[in-house]
């Protein structure tokens, strides 16, 4: 069997004895990044490249990813749209908002929007989530890819407005923008700390780890938000 | 639009309710189809209202120093080039292709010309037709990319005298809009304390000043300003701190009034005749800043790098 579906929407294929990972290409034959698209009985797949993608990465490194097709999902820091596009393979039914500040990645990322139907594009800054906060409803997933030093800030800010009780935050943890010469070893444990009792909103933490050889200095992380019983009645 | 032009809103508003209440949509896909056409059309308004004048002067700088690694490359080629043919011709750079674009075969050159009798008297090999023709475009080529580079330098003067008059004049254009381009905008710089300022354009030195064992780095790109290019090598920590003092509060003056003050040439220039005069000659040893000032320990770290 070529094609072997790892979670919703994501495939692993084996071509001549190789294997890779791969997205249903929600837009048949077109390639967003110059990606290599495989035809396997009539459907089209995009092949996904974990050294591109913190997201791939976290799915070669047996993450389990809480994404569904029809999953509404905010993602923090877009970028130019690479694993974007990918999200908006498998979230066939469900929807993106895509968060990004920089107006030239922007540009790029206006371009996949235009041909992609489920992507919601925002040009604002993920720290003030009070400026979207009119767009966005509330979400199942939190993916944040921010390289910011007060990441874990920006995750539990955006979750307090926008995560429901219980919805997965997933967060790529870039060593390096918190502080460039410190153990990254250290950095992770402080931030992971954070993450569980830092701020007004709790997270458990699900699965950590870090995501070499695919991106260096970085930790990928799954969190539920922790909702306490009483607050729920 | 109007919708996500608006930066303050209650965290409780309902927008897809609201949209519903006023009759503005029926069904919950022709809300959710709007909402992604507007989204689209804000992002897209605010990124082609996003180019400024400091972003122009930003490519400006960058297409400065692409020229300038090609003309580089090139101009290397060319030297190796036609050194085959004229290896007595001592020009390199702009008057190399100047030359080879005038006169391809040394054949050419005319009597009166300086480098005649080298000409005539030359080593070189045989230049044939094919390749003197080939040789001149490829000169050609380099000339118009120095014309390029004269004509985006006098575009910066300009665009910098009225975006940045005070910056200009204390740094030079061509600093300030260097200062600019590392910065990102005009108002970064102007929210950078001095001290930032002063060691732009010396990250590896200041980040391997901060992992622990070299002196401070004293100077960034503002080095290449004549006040400290020139200056004897014990004043220049001194003098770098105080021009940087006032690049910064010429930038600000540029970002927040944008009018002209001379007092700030006038305050820099008497500042530093002050450093001057205070230190007239080289301070005994111990503190020279070539060669290994810092050492190893933490303490001594500290005065080597002095500013």
């Amino acid at each position: 069997m070529p094609v072997e579906e790892l979670s919703d929407g994501i495939f692993r294929i084996s071509i001549d004895g190789r294997e890779m990972l791969a997205t249903r290409n929600l837009m048949p034959g077109i390639s967003v990044y110059g990606e290599r698209l495989i035809v396997e009985d009539d459907v089209e797949y995009r092949q996904w490249d974990p050294t591109r993608s913190k997201l791939g990465a976290m799915v070669l490194k047996n993450f389990e990813i809480p994404l569904h097709y029809d999953s509404a999902v905010l993602y923090l820091g877009a970028a130019s749209g690479t694993t974007v596009s990918h999200v908006s393979d498998i979230l066939r039914d469900g929807l993106v908002y895509a968060v990004e500040f920089s107006p030239r990645t922007m540009r790029d990322l206006l371009q996949l929007c235009d041909q992609r139907p489920n992507i919601i594009p925002i040009l604002a800054d993920a720290n003030r989530p009070q400026s979207y906060a009119h767009i966005v409803e509330k979400v199942d997933v939190i993916f944040q890819d921010v390289a910011q030093p007060n990441q874990a800030e920006i995750a539990a800010v955006n979750s307090k407005y926008f995560l429901e009780p219980h919805g997965h935050l997933m967060l790529s943890i870039k060593s390096r923008s918190i502080d460039s010469v410190a153990n990254p070893r250290r950095i992770f444990k402080e931030e992971v700390q954070k993450l569980e009792s830092g701020f007004d909103v709790e997270f458990e933490v699900l699965q950590r780890k870090e995501l070499d050889p695919f991106h260096e200095d970085h930790l990928g992380l799954v969190a539920r938000m922790f909702v306490d019983e009483e607050d729920e009645k | 639009m109007q919708e996500s032009g608006q930066d303050v809103r209650l965290k409780d508003f309902d927008l897809r309710q609201a949209a519903f209440d006023c009759g503005y949509v029926e069904l919950d896909e022709e809300y959710d189809i709007l909402l992604r056409d507007v989204c689209i059309k804000a992002a897209k308004s605010r990124i082609s209202s996003n180019d400024t004048d400091d972003t122009r002067i930003i490519q400006a700088v960058q297409a400065l120093d692409d020229i300038d690694r090609n003309v580089n490359e090139l101009s290397e080629r060319l030297l190796e080039w036609y050194g085959t043919y004229f290896p007595e011709l001592e020009l390199t750079g702009e008057p190399l292709a100047r030359f080879v674009s005038s006169f391809g075969s040394r054949a050419n050159v005319p009597e009166s010309h300086q480098m005649f009798v080298k000409a005539s008297t030359s080593m070189g090999s045989e230049l044939s037709f094919a390749d003197e023709e080939m040789l001149k475009i490829f000169a050609l080529n380099l000339c118009s990319l120095y014309d390029t580079r004269r004509h985006i330098e006098s575009y910066i003067v300009t665009a910098m005298g009225s975006l940045a008059p005070n910056l200009s004049d204390i740094a030079g254009a061509l600093l300030g809009a260097r200062l600019i381009s590392m910065a990102g905008s005009l108002q970064k710089l102007a929210s950078f304390p001095s001290s930032t300022v002063q060691v732009i354009g010396a990250h590896r030195a200041l980040f391997k000043h901060l992992r622990g064992n070299t002196p401070s780095p004293k100077h960034g790109i503002i080095f290449n300003n004549v006040i400290i290019k020139n200056a004897p090598w014990w004043q220049r920590g001194k003098l770098a701190r105080a021009f940087a003092a006032k690049i910064s509060l010429a930038a600000r003056t540029d970002f927040y009034s944008g009018e002209r003050d001379p007092t700030i040439k006038e305050a820099l220039d008497k500042k530093l005749n002050a450093v001057r005069t205070a230190n007239p000659s080289a301070p005994k040893r111990d503190t020279k800043p070539h060669g290994k000032a810092g050492g190893r320990g933490k303490s001594r770290n500290k005065k080597g790098g002095r500013r």
